[in-house]
């Protein structure tokens, strides 16, 4: 090795860019990570039955997607439970939050249930709601509901009680009425907030949805993976959990771009792209 | 009602007080005792003093924003109970609404009151342009200097359309610069669309070098000390501040004001 | 100082039962109705039992039977545990990360695919492995709680002040030092908030382990009572977790007031300048 290999040569245009090394590095340590596993398993270090090889879980991704092609419709039951309950969790939340932080003598009394409500596992009440409400896709959606309902009730009520008191005054100063100071300023200003709590609502409804097919056992990608862990197919069960992976980050950029279009004005592509529709709106401003 | 004490005020008074205060804590802190003046109509003035001395509470009586605890205050003649559309307010931060852009955060006195027309977008615009961000009219406040922003919150002020000014330190988080120029072309404007201003700030040249009147005021209780008349003509140049007699009356406000400044 | 005599200072035992009192008449009215509508039928009381029969039920789970206390101690532990070795991944993982760049940037991508992976769904997965007592259980809950936490702790450490910084190095303060006595302190706030969030979260992985295998902890006790829809029963013990996760939160929160106490001071501080602010302005008077 020359001496001019040591120094260190960050301006370097021709050759390899830092990026496309780093982007070795990284490649390269996931696959030797692949391969150690695939390696050890093959030579009986880990236990396949448990731990199943790289190879095997690529063949049970072919096994389920393809061949036998069951996932797809676990995958759909799932998804329209996590949508509904999403939705219902949302709704009751934002507007819960909102009665409740536009209510001072309401916020008072309730906050108290809050502090319990939070302290407790939310999801645990889920076999009661399934006992209560019977086996199937009802007491799953109120599983559901009631695991996001909490972020979206919280980001809400904070959203709209920490209203800029500047801005009141301001509001106060223009004579504006309840409903124009709700609608033009307190409503606006807990968008941000309240989209970061969506985010965590749709989360928690993934996991909601999971454990209510946990106990129930019927259908949906949670008893999918129960039943496949349960006889020791643990290829196809970790081929279940890669899917999640990929829909999770799904979920994740899904839900990044949709607080980007909703709180526009949090990042300078949605600033410029409204910009140019109020201009278009108001056309020609000169006198 | 006080007949003698209203009287004036139904003349040549655009803002008229008798005996006005404020306390807060049922009693415990006076913020405002036994004030009385009368502002003639589109004159100009500075109220200043030392943190404490109840500058902006006066200007949030005038408002409306706060209920008076003593005496009477009138615009144009009639008492103040609530916040109306002839006074106008400006904070010393911007308050903009980060989800609007500038000519929209001006539109929203006249959003509030009716319907926005297109007169009234051009009317807005015409202003920002006045204040000059012509180039500005569809920038976010985030993209905005803290100067901008203030332009912009100056530009709102103006579109109310009321002809009472309340400004509380509304360049007092600025830089030096910024706040000179801004002084300048805050006494042009005023003077173009003829309202009465009043104006707080701690800056003793100034208040005198924006206004008519200087009311100096004094904390613990708050009130109004002495009220001083500035005789020179408006607008004026930058360099009237150093001439004698201006130094003059900032040696006699700061006499009044004492140790504090 | 004569206001702190008064008898309207808050903090004295008048106030707080003062202001606790409204909470409790209300707290007694709602159980009334309630009661009063299971009595009279407006709600079926198979699925909603009546506050009495709850009440019951949490004299038999914890009095005269005394069930409850081995599982609650079985399913407090498992959280403990589980938190204790989620936190210590995760803070060990943040502060390589924090301390050496190369570690941050190749091991991230692998923290983020553990984010967007719902952790819960591991859960058959990590019984598979650890079987059906309380290690499946403890597992559980260190894995889901593990992200939270190392993303807080990593986002406080790699939070610069650059100012501050500038001022350390002025005095001749080594990187270690520096590390020490500006970046972790600096970080506390947002671990903290990461251990809230984890323990939480701990409890959650513990308790929904129960409900897929086990056979003893509150998650058990709660999914037997509810089957046999003994309802009354099964909401005593999911009382028993609020318990526990008052028990987890409030001593997380005592730590935070005891390290990071800063924070306690500025608002202090704040609170005592207003104060004298009015109390100067009433001397002046
Ligand atoms: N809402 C309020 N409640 C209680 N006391 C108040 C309130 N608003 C103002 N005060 C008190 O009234 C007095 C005058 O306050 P004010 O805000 O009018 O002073 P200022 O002259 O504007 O001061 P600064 O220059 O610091 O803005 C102060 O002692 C202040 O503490
Ligand atoms: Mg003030």
């Amino acid at each position: 090795m020359s001496v001019h290999d040591a120094i260190p040569m960050p301006e370097q245009r021709g050759g390899l860019s830092l990026r496309k090394r780093r982007l070795i590095i990284h490649a390269s340590i996931f696959l030797g990570l692949i391969a150690l596993w695939e390696i050890c398993s093959r030579l009986g270090w880990l236990d396949p039955l448990f731990y199943p090889r790289p190879s095997s879980i690529l063949h049970s991704f072919w096994l389920i997607y393809f061949q036998n092609a069951n996932v797809w419709y676990h995958l759909y039951t799932t998804m329209v439970l996590v949508l509904a309950g999403f939705i219902g969790g949302s709704i009751l939340g934002i507007g819960l939050g909102a009665l409740v932080g536009f209510n001072a003598v309401i916020r008072r009394f309730l906050k108290p249930y809050v502090i319990v409500l939070e302290a407790t596992p939310r999801i645990a009440v889920a076999p009661l709601l399934i006992a209560a409400l019977g086996f199937g896709a009802s007491s799953k959606i109120a599983i559901i509901v009631l695991v996001c309902f909490f972020a979206p009730f919280i980001n809400t009520l904070s959203g709209v009680v920490n209203v800029n008191e500047e801005r009141l005054e301001l509001f106060r100063s223009l004579g504006a009425s309840k409903m124009q100071t709700l609608r033009k300023l307190v409503l606006p200003d807990a968008v941000p907030v309240i989209m970061a709590g969506e985010r965590l609502a749709l989360t928690a409804a993934l996991s909601g949805a999971l454990v209510a097919e946990f106990i129930q056992r019927d259908k949906g990608i949670g008893s999918l993976i129960l039943v496949y862990s349960r006889n020791l197919n643990m290829a196809s069960a970790f081929a279940c959990i890669f899917t999640l992976t990929i829909l999770g980050f799904l979920i994740f950029r899904g839900m990044e771009w949709l607080d980007h279009r909703i709180a526009y004005w949090k990042n300078e592509a949605g600033m410029e792209r409204v910009a140019a529709k109020r201009a278009a709106q108001m056309g020609d401003l000169n006198v | 009602m006080n007949v003698m004490a209203s009287q004036p005020s139904k003349t040549d008074s655009v803002v008229g007080a008798q005996g006005l205060g404020k306390t807060f804590g049922g009693g415990a802190v006076v913020a405002l005792e036994d004030a009385s003046f009368d502002i003639r109509p589109g004159s100009f003035v500075s109220l200043v003093g030392p943190s404490g001395c109840g500058k902006s509470t006066l200007l949030r009586l005038i408002a409306g924003l706060i209920e008076r605890t003593s005496g009477n205050l009138q615009v144009h003649g009639k008492e103040v109970t609530d916040p109306r559309t002839d006074v106008g307010m400006m904070f010393q931060k911007a308050t903009l609404l980060d989800w609007r852009t500038a000519v929209e955060n001006v539109l929203l006195p006249t959003e509030v009151s009716r319907a926005v027309t297109k007169e009234d977008q051009k009317n807005a615009a015409e202003l920002l342009r006045m204040v000059g961000l012509k180039d500005f009219l569809f920038a976010f406040p985030s993209q905005l200097s803290g100067g901008m922003q203030q332009r912009v919150a100056l530009a709102r002020l103006l579109q109310t359309g009321a002809d009472v000014l309340l400004l509380d330190e509304p360049f007092g988080a600025l830089d030096e610069f910024t706040r000179e120029r801004l002084n300048v072309e805050l006494m042009r404007i005023v003077k173009e669309v003829q309202a009465t201003t009043l104006f707080v700030t701690h800056n003793i040249a100034e208040a005198i070098f924006l206004a008519d009147q200087v009311f100096v005021m004094t904390p613990r209780p708050g009130r109004i000390a002495k009220i001083v008349d500035v005789p020179f003509d408006r607008p004026r140049p930058l360099s009237i501040q150093t001439s004698p007699e201006f130094n003059t009356l900032v040696a006699e406000v700061r006499d009044i004001l004492g140790e504090d400044h | 100082m004569s206001d702190v005599s008064s008898p309207k200072a808050p903090g004295t035992a008048d106030h707080l039962m003062f202001r606790i009192l409204p909470h409790l008449v209300l707290f007694a009215v709602l159980l009334l109705i309630w009661e009063m509508a299971v009595r009279t039928g407006i709600i079926t009381s198979i699925i909603i039992p009546a506050p009495s029969k709850i009440i019951g039920a949490i004299w038999e789970l914890y009095v005269t039977k005394g069930t409850i206390y081995r599982h609650f101690f079985i399913t407090f532990t498992e959280a403990v545990v589980g938190f204790a070795i989620g936190a210590g991944v995760a803070v060990t993982l943040a502060v390589c990360s924090a301390l050496w760049d190369p570690f941050k940037r190749y091991v991230s991508p692998y923290a983020i695919v553990l984010n967007v992976t719902p952790g819960i769904a591991l859960t058959p997965i990590i019984i598979a492995w650890f079987g059906y007592g309380m290690g499946s259980k403890i597992a559980l809950a260190a894995v889901i709680s593990f992200f939270p936490i190392f993303v807080n702790t990593l986002t406080g450490l790699i939070q610069r002040d650059e100012d501050r910084e500038e001022l350390f190095r002025s005095i001749g303060a080594t990187d270690a030092q520096i590390f020490r006595k500006l970046r972790v302190p600096a970080a506390l706030p947002l671990l903290f908030a990461g251990l809230k969030i984890g323990l939480t979260t701990a409890l959650i992985g513990a308790v929904v382990a129960e409900f897929a295998q086990a056979t003893d902890g509150v998650g058990v006790l709660m999914s037997r009572f509810s089957f046999q829809l003994n309802m009354a029963a099964s909401l005593a013990t999911l009382l028993s977790m609020t318990v526990i996760g008052l028990i987890l939160f409030y001593s997380m929160e005592f730590l935070d007031d005891r390290i990071v106490f800063w924070r306690r001071e500025s608002r202090g501080a704040a609170a005592s300048r207003a104060k004298a602010r009015a109390w100067k302005s009433r001397m002046g008077q």
